[in-house]
């Protein structure tokens, strides 16, 4: 910026006056003016390395990613699961414990503190867990999998758990749930289970 | 008018027009900060919500049209008529248009304050008035633009003040963002979808909704500081060129930012890489105008120990400093991924509107009444209680927002050290940690509220001293040739404006080119502008010079301003609009609402759920985690208009559809801490007992098809039996869950349309994004179509 007119001992003062009001004519700070340069060029160099010559992951690509990893540690935890290690967890009253608070939390709602389906007389939304009848199967890991991936049909029965609660959270309810029963106790199916209609 | 040089005249000008804005603003200030401090209540006591009209999910609308429109609008409009006038040396041009404006003004918030409760909305924030209320909106703001133009063309004062340049950026921006953001086509007397939808709605709506905040809340508040602090102070205004660098750079920059309000969402990555770096672009700008603002003080800050309306300009200005800090500090990607959709953007425009905004007003109310009626203020001291407590709640609505935001923000986006499981899987777990931030928020409110009563009162207490009073003046008028004879080619072809546009068309070349030539198009405009420096270094007088003269000429001024504001939004719109089309979605599309559903559909815009639900879920693992499979581009391309949403004060919706059974929804509505204990959403009884409305699905879905949403032909009787089948089909399944309900209550097509949530089909043809056989300029491609960001199915 030319600084004609101006003289050295301070900044020059505009002639004209609007309804009393005069301007001075200081020059831009350059503190001011820096900060706006680093943006300009940043915007410059970020366009340029990370949009246009791609470097880095792209949006899509970070997420995908992540949901791999996920879904690889799951499958890693699931192939180490059978029935009798799901039993041997109900038995451990530190991954009971663990799914209690879960339970306390996010099922309850449905299901009841004390598993019944009922609260004060009403019956609740959820299936009674308590009772040895069992809708979708009452093996360990045919309980894992309603909790984790929810009825199969969505929209009349239990919601999908896994996303939202990881895989560990989903057994050690599942754990929890268990430590109400027994190995190998009597079971029967609901009358409406889709597991009776199959062959 | 003579030629004589001396010749003088007497004007006497409108300052009742002036005083009526004023009382105006006063009154609805108080309106809409109760309605404020209300819903503030409601978020922490459900049971607040004590009828349908009065939920949250109604008044917030209602509070936030009241702030915006009525509170800061009146304020903006007696600022701007006491001061134009004074600008420009004459009364304004017609009192009959200052009345117009002012009673047609007041009808419109009367009108809003009517429907709104009522549930009747667009569904767009900032923009939830119905259409033949945004009719009136575009036509008083036409009959305020052109009393403004007409005054400016009459003036007896050549050169504009930097305060008018301001007031024109406002008018002509505000006239251009409404129109384009309220397209829509009724489908009754108070209803309309409107003409764009998802994500074109999106960039639509945040375009506006971003510079409703620039050009609604900021610019002619600069404008009215501009003229009102220098006479505060006494002082002149610390430096011209400043004035001219930050309005131009302020008013071309903010029009780019609005993207911002769509980070991480399956809005086009070029768009989102533009909001981003744009909004940090724009800090300096903004800085500008805080400087010039508290630099004018040099030299006088005594006054500030002594002069209340001193106190509380500087204050507001400071505020403006800090909320145009955070703004591109919350526009980072990587921040935003943990500021969005919390409550730290609610403390960030409580910010503006509580610190820039609301203590502007009270300075410009505290300087003007004794003015205009011709007396002294009533007390100093309550002046003085009323910016103490005022500061105060302010910073205790803010601070206890970020400290909300923030930690609401960190506990969603929370995974375990694998990044393989929420930490807080619970969406209440985390709403109950920030009870208490919110409980602060409403004593900060509060706070705030008493102060401005108090202001109220000491005002009213000032004009019962006085008695109105019209200042009068006398005025030389000026030579005909002295102001606006310069012509269109002086106005466009000259050094600066087209080194200017020049130096934008590489640019843009660079922004849009295929690889390759997009780089070639850069290093152009780098050469380009060292030469652009080095011409404007040698003729710098010239540069000014022009400048100066197209201060004398208000017409040229507006037309570049106008190219300046434009430019932005026709760059990021009409590309987004000709290629994020329906027929170019390449991966998802969403399955289009059956009748009952589009009923639902409706009663969830019109009860407000997206004040507090979002239906977008980010490319974020959090997100993913919680709600399911990011949201694409394509799911939302039929809804109009779209409901990405702006905050979550609940879980997001994307894809609720299928989640639960109809007997959860039911549930929930009825009493949603019966489903989701401790859950601060109001109960909904209203939609067990009122009728969904069946006879306006006909003409909706008229108007859907004529949108280019793909129904198939279906007559009136056909639509409502379809509507009543899949309506008796839920109330049997309810029935089955032991729930009752009639087939045609609302709470039957709620369910419905909730359940279709993140519904989508997968186009079986392998499409191409852009035609072929068209040569590039003419041909649609965005920055996207050329690079691996487009969102695809793995």
């Amino acid at each position: 910026m030319s600084a004609k007119n101006q003289p050295d001992n301070g900044p020059v003062l505009r002639e004209h006056v609007y309804d009393g009001i005069q301007e001075y004519d200081q020059k831009l700070p350059n503190w001011w003016l820096f900060t706006w340069y680093i943006t300009i060029v940043w915007f410059v160099i970020a366009w340029v390395a990370y949009y246009q010559l791609g470097r880095g992951d792209s949006d899509v690509e970070t997420i995908q990613k992540a949901i791999a990893a996920v879904e690889e540690h799951r499958n890693k935890e699931l192939a180490a699961l059978d029935d009798d290690k799901l039993w041997a967890m109900s038995l451990d009253p530190k991954v009971v414990d663990a799914g209690k608070a879960t339970y306390s939390t996010t099922c309850v709602a449905c299901h009841a503190p004390d598993l019944s389906a009922h609260l004060a007389g009403a019956k609740l939304p959820g299936l009674p867990l308590n009772d040895t009848e069992w809708k979708h199967g009452a093996s360990p890991t045919q309980i894992l999998k309603i909790v984790r991936k929810g009825a199969p049909d969505l929209t009349k029965g239990m919601p999908p758990w896994e996303p939202q609660l990881g895989i560990q959270r989903v057994v050690e309810v599942t754990a929890f749930l268990l430590s109400h029963h027994k190995k190998g106790e009597a079971f029967t199916l609901a009358a409406d289970s889709p597991l009776k209609a199959a062959p | 008018m003579t030629s004589a040089p001396a010749a003088k005249t007497v004007i006497t000008f409108d300052d009742r027009t002036v005083r009526r804005f004023m009382l105006a603003s006063i009154l609805w200030g108080a309106v809409g900060m109760l309605a404020g401090v209300f819903i503030a209540l409601q978020l922490n006591f459900h049971e607040l919500n004590l009828a349908s009209w009065l939920s949250f999910g109604r008044l917030r609308p209602l509070h936030t049209n009241a702030v915006i429109f009525a509170f800061v609008g009146n304020m903006m409009f007696a600022g701007v008529y006491y001061s134009a006038q004074r600008l420009c040396k004459a009364r304004m041009a017609s009192d009959f248009l200052s009345n117009v404006h002012f009673w047609g003004w007041q009808l419109i918030i009367v009108a809003a304050a009517v429907t709104l409760p009522l549930g009747l909305t667009r569904g767009q924030e900032y923009a939830e008035l119905i259409w033949p209320i945004n009719v009136a909106v575009a036509l008083i703001w036409g009959v305020f633009a052109v009393n403004f133009f007409w005054t400016l063309a009459k003036r007896n004062e050549p050169s504009l003040y930097v305060a008018l340049w301001f007031y024109i950026a406002t008018i002509i921006t505000v006239a251009m963002l409404y129109i384009v953001n309220h397209l829509s086509i009724p489908t009754s007397w108070t209803h309309s979808y409107t003409l764009f939808a998802g994500v074109q709605n999106a960039l639509v709506q945040w375009w506006y909704g971003h510079n409703a905040v620039a050009f609604f809340l900021t610019t002619p508040i600069l404008g009215i500081m501009y003229y009102f602090l220098p006479k505060a102070v006494e002082r002149p205004v610390y430096s011209y060129r400043l004035s001219i660098v930050h309005f131009w750079s302020l008013v071309f920059i903010y029009i780019w930012a609005g993207p911002h309000h769509l980070l991480n969402t399956a809005l086009p990555k070029w768009l989102q890489m533009l909001g981003m770096f744009f909004s940090l672009m724009l800090w300096a700008p903004s800085w500008g105008g805080m400087l010039n603002g508290l630099l004018t003080l040099r030299g006088a800050w005594d006054k500030l120990r002594t002069d209340p309306v001193v106190k509380f300009y500087i204050a507001a200005v400071t505020f403006y400093g800090m909320s145009t800090f955070e703004g591109p500090l919350l526009s980072i990607r990587a921040v935003n991924a943990l500021s969005h959709y919390s409550d730290w953007t609610i403390g960030h425009v409580h910010a503006g509107a509580l610190g820039w905004n609301g203590l502007m007003a009270a300075g410009l109310f505290y300087w003007l009444t004794p003015k205009l009626y011709g007396s002294r203020l009533h007390s100093v001291a309550w002046a003085n209680f009323h910016f103490w407590i005022a500061t105060i709640g302010i910073l205790i609505y803010v601070a206890s927002m970020w400290v909300s935001g923030i930690m609401q923000g960190l506990m969603l986006n929370a995974t375990n050290a694998q990044g393989t499981a929420l930490v807080y899987p619970n969406f209440i777990e985390t709403l109950i940690s920030i009870r208490a931030m919110m409980g602060f928020r409403i004593i900060g409110g509060t706070l705030y509220l008493a102060g401005f009563l108090l202001m109220a009162l000491n005002l009213w207490m000032t004009m019962r001293k006085g008695k109105p009073v019209e200042e009068s003046r006398e005025v030389a008028v000026i030579d005909r040739g002295a102001k606006d004879t310069m012509g269109m080619r002086e106005t466009f072809l000259n050094d600066p404006v087209a080194y200017m546009f020049a130096g934008l068309f590489l640019v843009l070349a660079w922004l849009f080119l295929p690889p390759g030539a997009d780089i070639a198009a850069l290093l152009c405009a780098g050469f380009f502008s060292v030469i652009a420096v080095k011409k404007f270094r040698e003729g710098h007088g010239r540069w000014s010079g022009w400048y100066d003269s197209l201060l004398n000429n208000w017409l040229p001024f507006t037309v570049l301003t106008f190219v300046a504001v434009a430019l932005g939004g026709l760059i990021q719109i009409i590309p987004t609009v000709t290629v994020n089309r329906a027929k170019n979605v390449e991966d998802r599309i969403q399955q289009v609402y059956t009748p009952l559903e589009l009923a639902g559909r409706d009663l969830y815009v019109s009860e407000g759920c997206y004040n507090c639900h979002s239906q977008m879920i980010r490319t974020m693992l959090p997100d993913v985690l919680r709600y399911g499979d990011y949201s694409r581009l394509g799911e939302s391309i039929y809804d109009h208009p779209f409901q990405w949403g702006s905050k979550r004060t609940g879980p997001d919706l994307a894809r609720l559809g299928g989640k639960y059974p109809h007997s959860w929804h039911y549930d929930h509505m009825m009493e949603p801490r019966s489903t989701s204990v401790g859950s601060n959403m109001p109960s909904y009884p209203h939609l067990f007992t009122d009728k969904f409305d069946q006879k306006s699905l006909l003409r909706k879905i008229a108007v859907m098809t004529r949108l280019g949403v793909p129904y198939p032909a279906m007559t009136a009787d056909e639509i409502k039996m379809q509507a009543l089948e899949q309506a008796v089909k839920i109330a049997e399944e309810l029935k089955a869950q032991g729930k009752v309900a009639a087939p045609d209550t609302q709470i039957v097509a709620l369910i419905a349309y909730l359940q279709k949530l993140g519904k989508f089909d997968t186009p079986e043809v392998e499409r191409k994004l852009t035609p072929h056989g068209v040569p590039f300029p003419l041909q649609p491609a965005l920055p996207d179509s050329h690079r691996k960001t487009v969102s695809q199915n793995p």
